[in-house]
């Protein structure tokens, strides 16, 4: 009987334990969504930002024209046509061509475009099919937003992608808007693809927000899993960190926040911090204190009645004493 | 039976106790180390092309020889003298500097070079703890194996934080020191901070003529408690001022100093005086010889040196090793840190500790120049630097030049934290400027300022080495004395795992003795005393056992005791 209740309780605890992981899971939002239709409105406010940054920091620069001005045109391009898919890609393909012979850019091979601000598009692949696939399978446009803000809901971190997680099909060609709302740099920088059409099996994207650059790759026909993160010192330790699905996924990448546990964890203890309930009794103990100094009478008080008491009880005991030794006597 | 048993333990008490007294009669041997045992690193890094160390002219950028083991990359000299913005993307590749890294516009002054200077840095973390593996990211190693935590200004760069993608070495741009900065009396100079950090931090211009307050970008002062709030990370700022003073200064990050100067956020900034023509190498990268120095020091010298020192408590550079999560980490340093409580373990030049200050910051001289050093002491406490074989004359404190006619020679230099004296090296060989050729040390006179946490040598000391005295890839020659540097190029030895003096003779009299044969002196005496322990144990278990014969001997002896006194009465 009392194994069958320790037995119970334990599993109820368990369960407890298991639900609260599982509330904590759910509370990042549209983990598994990867449409960019609910993102139209934010690409507004972003071509908006591109603007005041223009004017700010880099009036010097005599270059003119960027990947990152056509990938904020572009962003806006979806925002006002909607969800039109196709209108969308054919707009994407002709600007991205044009990456390849842009004359304002520095460049320098194919694989590796980068404009006077540092902005960088790396081992894009608009064409080459992996040797896995005998067709594209679909054409996905994955919004991916980079900041501080979305540290916010992980708590123990400093950076963050909006979502930690990305699915696609097998063989999709993917294009990816990478949207740094920070003023440093980010970067969307995905590793373990195959070397043969990835030079390192590396795709890159660069900025310095708060600015858009976009690229497009072709996941392999295999299902499996590549980690994407910000290679800036730390900041995928602090949390910028996220994961590529390709059909059914591999082997989950580690330590993402709110998605996969940690290799290493810290160790917490909680601290003695000031609170406000602290505060409530340290008055009542003051109050104590108080008391004790402005009634300092009552201990003497006290003292006093006690030897009355005393006296009262010794004088009463005195027919008692008298009969006792008078007994004696008698005997 | 159990008597029996008591006496086979004393038996064996007896025997020993005579084993333990015939060992002392002989010492035990000296075990050598064997140098295929350590992990022997190259005195210098071949990594580093020795096509860099030649005199040559990138981008019409002159770049003066630097004959020393690892020399600055020349692009990265071509890049700072031009600007990012006014080179080849070929040679910019060659930098790894983003292309807004140092922006460079408009001869406001019609003098034939730049006075709009924008500078952008950002905040990079090096030997830092990952949540990932159990080792550190990105590694930085300031001698064998030394690899503290810590944090720098580092210029904006591009692409990763380490090597490459199989590597954990931090990418050569992020090092310690915080670069040294080189601007113009005149220039409009924008030092653009991009917080790519997880704390905030600042940006304080010790020294240099700053506004308080600058009209478009707010607070300059980097000061947290009087002039700006605290940069948060992801942010940016703009610290915009245009000296009218030359002079060598300091900058630094201004938020919770006590740690963030100490964790490496320091660096010198030099304000040159202004010159037609006046190219600067705006940033000197690791510090050290400047090889396109301003026309105002070529006027005057034919050398410059930037010798940034620095001091790090090992403690604090290992809190951001033990956590991962930003709270933790910053509780630790702002709640339980107590400097007062502080030692400085790591003692650096340039941001590197001997061995490896030889193959960046040596002062390589000729004899009969005129050399100046710049030195900035951002450690914690007071340093004593020794000139072997030298006296220089102090031109500068702090920047402002000294009364020409008063000017003092000196071969101790102690600066005070912050501070900065600029010095006239003479190697005209008259015993007083210099005693002729050589090796000549230069050291902070401190000895701990010559150890790594504790283990000498090591520390912050370098040398002024005549090209005579070079050996090849660039360290000074030493072979012709019987001297061996590598013993100091392993971890081994800065573990404490080397004794130092095996190899002074040939049957290293002070070598490291062998450990005791059988036990050492702590284990026998436990062994010991367990044993008498035991042999109570059986004497007490004797005792209980046979409590019944006792009881019948005692009262035997009480009835017999008894007996005649009955017979008496």
């Amino acid at each position: 009987m009392a194994k069958t209740t320790i037995t119970f309780f334990l599993v109820a605890a368990f369960l407890v334990l298991n639900t609260n992981v599982w509330a904590q899971q759910q509370t990042k939002p549209d983990e598994h969504d990867h449409s960019q239709h609910d993102h139209s409105g934010h690409d507004m406010n972003q071509s908006t930002h591109d603007h005041e940054h223009d004017h700010s920091g880099h009036q010097m620069s005599q270059k003119s024209g960027s990947a990152v001005d056509h990938a904020s045109e572009h962003a806006a391009t979806t925002a006002d046509h909607g969800h039109d898919h196709e209108i969308d890609h054919s707009a994407h393909d002709t600007q991205a061509t044009e990456h390849g012979d842009m004359h304002h850019h520095h460049h320098m091979d194919h694989d590796h475009i980068m404009d006077h601000e540092g902005t960088m598009i790396m081992g894009q692949n608009l064409d080459k099919l992996p040797s896995s696939c005998k067709s594209i399978s679909e054409e996905v446009e994955i919004t991916v937003r980079a900041g501080r803000k979305y540290s916010k809901n992980f708590p123990g971190t400093a950076f963050a992608f909006d979502k930690q997680q990305w699915n696609v099909k097998p063989c999709a060609k993917v294009t990816f808007h990478f949207i740094n709302e920070d003023s440093i740099r980010h970067q969307f920088m995905m590793h373990g693809l195959p070397k043969y059409l990835y030079k390192y099996g590396m795709f890159h994207l660069e900025v310095t927000g708060p600015k858009t650059v976009s690229g497009t790759i072709i996941v392999p026909g295999t299902d499996d899993t590549f980690l994407v993160h910000c290679d800036i010192s730390h900041h995928m330790e602090k949390g910028m960190k996220a994961q590529l699905v390709v059909g059914k996924g591999g082997e989950d990448i580690p330590s993402i926040p709110g998605l996969t546990p940690y290799n290493l964890t810290d160790r917490y203890e909680a601290e003695n911090l000031p609170k406000a309930s602290d505060k409530s009794s340290n008055k009542a103990e003051k109050n104590l204190i108080s008391m004790e100094i402005t009634e300092f009478s009552n201990p003497n008080l006290k003292k006093y009645s006690m030897m009355l008491m005393g006296v009262l009880v010794g004088l009463l005991s005195i027919p008692l004493f008298k009969k006792i030794s008078f007994r004696k006597k008698s005997d | 039976m159990p008597s029996h048993f008591f006496i086979v333990l004393l038996t064996l008490c007896m025997t020993f106790s005579a084993t333990i007294a015939q060992a002392v009669s002989k010492l035990p041997e000296t075990i050598k180390v064997d140098p295929s045992a350590l992990t022997a690193e190259p005195m210098c890094d071949p990594k580093i092309s020795p096509a860099w160390r030649e005199a040559q002219e990138i981008e019409g950028v002159k770049i003066a020889a630097s004959p020393g083991c690892s020399p600055d990359n020349p692009a990265w000299i071509a890049a700072a003298v031009k600007g990012t913005n006014n080179i080849s993307m070929d040679t910019l590749m060659k930098t790894g500097l983003s292309p807004d890294a140092i922006i460079k516009t408009d001869d406001l002054d019609g003098d034939g070079d730049p006075d709009r200077i924008i500078i952008k840095l950002e905040i990079m973390e090096l030997n830092g703890r990952s949540p990932d593996f159990p080792g550190i990211i990105p590694t930085f190693d300031i001698a064998p194996g030394i690899q503290p935590g810590a944090w720098v200004f580092a210029p904006k760069t591009s692409g990763m934080s380490t090597e490459n993608f199989e590597s954990v070495r931090a990418n050569p741009l992020l090092r310690l020191p915080s670069p040294v900065i080189r601007v113009e009396v005149g220039d409009i100079v924008q030092i653009v901070l991009e917080n790519t950090h997880y704390f905030p931090h600042s940006i304080h211009l010790h020294g240099v003529d700053h506004p308080f307050s600058h009209g478009e970008h707010g607070g300059q002062d980097g000061v947290p408690q009087t002039s700006e709030v605290e940069l948060m990370p992801g942010e940016r700022r703009v610290y915009q001022f245009q000296a009218r003073q030359s002079g060598t200064m300091f900058y630094h990050c201004h938020v919770q100093t006590h740690t963030h100067l100490s964790m490496g956020l320091a660096g010198m900034i030099v304000v040159e005086e202004n010159k037609p023509n006046n190219w600067l190498q705006t940033l000197n990268i690791g510090g050290g010889h400047v090889r396109h120095p301003s026309v105002a020091v070529r006027e005057q010298f034919d050398q410059e040196y930037d010798l940034h020192y620095h001091a790090m408590d090992k403690e604090l550079t290992e809190i951001i090793q033990k956590h991962n999560d930003p709270r933790l980490i910053a509780r630790e340093m702002n709640q339980r840190y107590d400097i007062t409580d502080s030692t400085e373990d790591y003692f650096t030049l340039n941001g590197l500790s001997f061995p490896y200050t030889l193959r960046e910051s040596l002062i390589i001289v000729e004899p009969d120049q005129k050399v100046k050093l710049r030195l900035l002491n951002s450690g914690g406490e007071l340093i004593a630097v020794h000139t072997h074989g030298h006296h220089a004359t102090i031109t500068h404190y702090d920047g402002v030049e000294h009364n020409p006619m008063a000017q003092i020679m000196r071969d101790v230099f102690d600066m005070a934290p912050a501070q900065r004296l600029d010095l006239k090296l003479e190697t005209v060989n008259d015993g007083k400027h210099s005693y002729g050729e050589g090796d000549w040390l230069i050291h902070d006179h401190r000895e701990k300022g010559i150890t790594t946490n504790g283990m000498a040598e090591g520390g912050s000391m370098s040398s002024i080495v005549y090209k005579s005295y070079l050996g090849e890839h660039g360290m000074p020659k030493v072979s012709h004395f019987g001297i061996d540097l590598s013993e100091y190029f392993t971890k081994e030895f800065y573990e404490r795992r080397y004794p130092i003096w095996q190899d002074l003779d040939e049957w290293a009299s002070l070598g490291s003795p062998a450990g005791q044969m059988g036990f050492d002196a702590g284990t026998q005496t436990s062994l010991l005393n367990a044993l008498y322990g035991l042999l109570i144990g059986f004497f007490l278990y004797l005792i209980f056992a046979k409590r019944e014969s006792i009881k019948q001997c005692a009262m035997a002896m009480v009835s017999r005791l008894k007996s005649p006194k009955g017979s008496n009465q």
